[in-house]
This record gives C-alpha cells, sequence and structure tokens, in this order.
C-alpha cells in the first residue's frame, strides 16, 4: 500500500483510525507510521480533536475510590524528577550564565531547584581543529530525548546562520518551525523561520559576531505557518542547545 | 494558541515534571468525564475501572509526550482512553456484549442517544450539526463505530448490510463530516 505519496489515503487511514474502524495490523502499522512522520500524525491529531465533541458529549461518571488507590499503587515510590519541562524553561528562562556547560546546568537548577535532574548526555563532534574555521555552532537537541535534531553554524562574520536538519521528523505540514536565540539575561528574541529544506538559511540582522555574542543558547518551536503571531514562542519548544564560539 | 491558556496543560506540564500533586488534580478534574468515556464503550464497569487505572499510569508515563500545539489535553487524554477501549474489545478471548441487543434497538428506534448530549461548545454544536447533515445510515455507521468500538465487520453484522456498503457508508460520511466541519 503506496501511503506516502497518496494524500487521500492518508487522510482516510488517518480519519478511520480516529473513528476506530482501523484494525488490526493495519492499525498498528498506521502507529508506527506515526511516530515517524509528522504530517500524518498531524492528520491524526486533527481527525481526534474532530470527533472528540462525540466522545466527550458523555454523562460524568466519578470513578469508586479504589481506582485512584490502584493509580497511586502503580506509580513509581519516590517520584523523580524529570528533564526540564520546554515550557517551563521559556517562562524561567533568566540566563546569567555563559559557556555551553554552565547554561545547561543552569537552566536545569532554575527550573527543579528542589532536586538535581540528569545531566544530558553530550554530544560529541569530531572535528579536526586545524580545519576548523571561526564559527559560531549549536546543537539542538529534542529537550526530552536529548537526541540532536539540528546543526547551526554561522562564521564569526557572516550575516546568516546555516542549519541543518538532521531529523527531518521534526517538520509538521502545515506548521512553522521558529529559530529563537535565547540571550543571557533577556527574552528569547526570533532569528527567522526555517526552510523546508534539510539545509536552510536564516539570515541575521548583522555580523555573527554582533547577533550572537551574547546569545548562550538557541531553540526552535513549532508555529502557526508564518511564525509566531506574537514575537514570543507560542508553540513547544522542539529542540534547544547551546550557542557556542569555536575558535 | 498558548499552552497556560488551559489549565489542563499545566497540569499535564507539571505532570511532566513529575509533580505528583498535579497528577492527582488532574485526575480528580478529568476522571468522570474520561470514566464516563469508557464506560460507554465497554459497557461494564469493572472493565472500564481496569482501562480508566491503565490510561492514567499510561498519562502520567507519557505527560512528557504531550505537546500543547498539536491537541488540547482533554482531546489527548480522550485518544488515550478511546484507544485502550478498543484495544480492550479486541482481545481474542472476550466474551462478546450486546451482540444484537439494546445497542441496535437504541440506534433503530429513532433514539438520539448520545448525539443528543452534544450540545454545548462551539465545537460541539458545529459537530452536531454537520453530522445531523449526513444521511441517515452514514451517521448511524459512524456513531455506532465511535461510541461502540464496532469493526467494519460487526456495523455490517449489526446494521445487516454488506461489508463493502457499511465501508462506503463510513468513508463518505467521514469526507462529508470533515468538508462541513471545514466549511462551517
Amino acid at each position: 500500500m503506496n501511503w506516502r505519496n497518496n494524500q487521500q489515503l492518508q487522510e482516510r487511514l488517518a480519519a478511520e483510525y480516529a473513528l476506530g474502524t482501523l484494525r488490526g495490523r493495519p492499525r498498528q502499522c498506521l502507529e508506527r507510521w506515526m511516530r515517524e512522520d509528522a504530517a500524518l500524525a498531524l492528520a491524526v491529531a486533527e481527525w481526534q480533536a474532530r470527533l472528540a465533541p462525540l466522545a466527550l458529549a458523555v454523562r460524568p461518571v466519578p470513578p469508586p475510590a479504589r481506582v485512584w488507590r490502584a493509580i497511586e499503587a502503580r506509580l513509581p515510590a519516590a517520584a523523580r524528577r524529570g528533564l526540564w519541562d520546554s515550557v517551563a524553561f521559556w517562562r524561567g528562562l533568566g540566563l546569567a550564565a555563559s559557556g555551553a556547560a554552565a547554561v545547561l546546568l543552569a537552566a536545569v537548577a532554575l527550573i527543579s531547584p528542589q532536586a538535581p535532574a540528569p545531566a544530558p548526555a553530550p554530544v560529541v563532534l569530531k572535528v579536526p581543529s586545524a580545519e576548523m574555521a571561526e564559527v559560531y555552532l549549536a546543537v539542538l537537541s529534542d529537550p526530552k530525548t536529548n537526541k540532536p535534531l539540528l546543526l547551526v553554524s554561522a562564521g564569526r562574520d557572516a550575516d546568516q546562520m546555516q542549519v541543518r536538519t538532521l531529523d527531518p521528523s521534526i517538520r509538521v505540514s502545515g506548521k512553522d518551525l521558529e529559530l529563537w536565540a535565547l540571550p543571557a539575561g533577556g527574552v528569547p528574541t526570533s532569528l527567522g523561520l526555517l526552510g523546508d529544506a534539510e539545509r536552510s538559511m536564516v539570515k541575521l540582522a548583522a555580523a555573527a559576531d554582533k547577533s550572537l555574542a551574547n546569545v548562550p543558547a538557541l531553540a526552535i518551536s513549532l508555529e502557526p505557518k508564518g511564525g509566531s503571531p506574537t514575537g514570543r514562542a507560542t508553540g513547544p519548544v522542539l529542540a534547544i542547545g547551546p550557542c557556542v564560539k569555536f575558535w | 494558541m498558548s499552552p497556560p491558556a488551559d489549565p489542563l496543560a499545566s497540569l499535564l506540564a507539571a505532570c511532566a515534571q513529575r509533580d505528583r500533586a498535579a497528577f492527582a488534580r488532574l485526575y480528580r478534574e478529568t476522571s468522570p468525564k474520561l470514566f464516563g468515556v469508557a464506560l460507554r464503550i465497554l459497557r461494564r464497569e469493572d472493565w472500564a475501572e481496569d482501562v480508566l487505572q491503565e490510561c492514567y499510569v499510561r498519562i502520567w508515563d507519557h505527560a512528557q509526550d504531550y505537546r500543547a500545539g498539536l491537541a488540547a489535553p482533554m482531546t489527548w487524554m480522550t485518544s488515550i482512553v478511546r484507544n485502550r477501549c478498543l484495544d480492550w474489545l479486541r482481545r481474542p478471548n472476550l466474551e462478546v456484549i450486546d451482540e444484537e441487543g439494546e445497542l441496535i434497538e437504541a440506534t433503530e428506534s429513532g433514539d438520539p442517544g448520545p448525539l443528543a448530549e452534544l450540545e454545548s461548545g462551539a465545537d460541539a454544536r458545529a459537530l452536531k450539526k454537520c453530522l445531523d447533515a449526513l444521511e441517515a445510515k452514514q451517521r448511524q455507521a459512524i456513531a455506532l463505530a465511535y461510541f461502540k468500538g464496532l469493526s467494519h465487520a460487526q456495523l455490517a453484522r449489526h446494521l445487516r448490510e454488506p461489508l463493502g456498503t457499511v465501508k462506503t457508508w463510513v468513508r463518505r460520511g467521514l469526507l462529508r463530516l470533515k468538508s462541513c466541519l471545514e466549511a462551517a
């Protein structure tokens, strides 16, 4: 079944999945494809939203108390703090520190002061130092899994950034990805929208040495087509990471 | 779409941070509705309790996967419950409930059933209007599939129509539903 290039078929599968009539192996396949294909996942989410009023048009019935007791018994005894939540990260961001490790640790400390969260796994870049130009470099990773999703670089005198998408599944059809600078101690400012290609360019207002010198971290948020209407990130933060001078 | 606008989104974000008080509140605020959803599909309290329990553990475990930009919190949680109910009904050893009984009577007697409760909220009103605009057979097939978790084959048996006919009703009904909702 060639569903990937067949938008009508995708739409129909998404609808029948949400309705519940897609069964058995096709249902399982679709669940797997949804994890790989953001456009399909979005189509399913849209159908679930369309039909949700049906599900919610039901008389509320408080479940017996034993249900909650059983749920509590199944939660881990000692709740461990999770990785930093992206929304909280945006709200609580007030970075005083600079330097990659310090930024990440400060962010973690800001979000979860009660208990230390596990440090993100380091991303190792194997670049022969002799060939390395003087660039600003950022590796943006999924804030939950730490999986690297994008590489951003800009020569220190250049007025544009090169963005390379490492994982195309970050894209959601009908939405745009917006790149943000997270300046030390300031509010996030938009750097622009990413193009659709695996490699795209984002224009900077001034040379990187000016634009990025005081920016210890970058982030990507999911926004409506055309970018955030408010000038602040409105959608979830899909990727984030330190921005460092590489010289 | 600003995530903090819906208090449930904030509770989910707190759950992702392993905040158990937030989880307890989320349960208090959403479990009556979700128990109702499970009860309607499964029609047995003991099953609905088991499913609800599993689903809330899942919601806790996957709170960090919730993306505010993709779905409203209640839609996301409802989908989890519906999916689990559908899985439950597909268990191979499950004794089949309600094979021919009240379900058919309810839908054939002109009883508006759950659709009548679709009143509050702009989304719900638009959906009701668009469901009402469908042919009766299409509406009935879609409602049975959604509320009772019936497969195409079960729909065909219950409606006493050929499988292909029922599949066409569902497919065309969904298409019309979408274009009606988009025009609204």
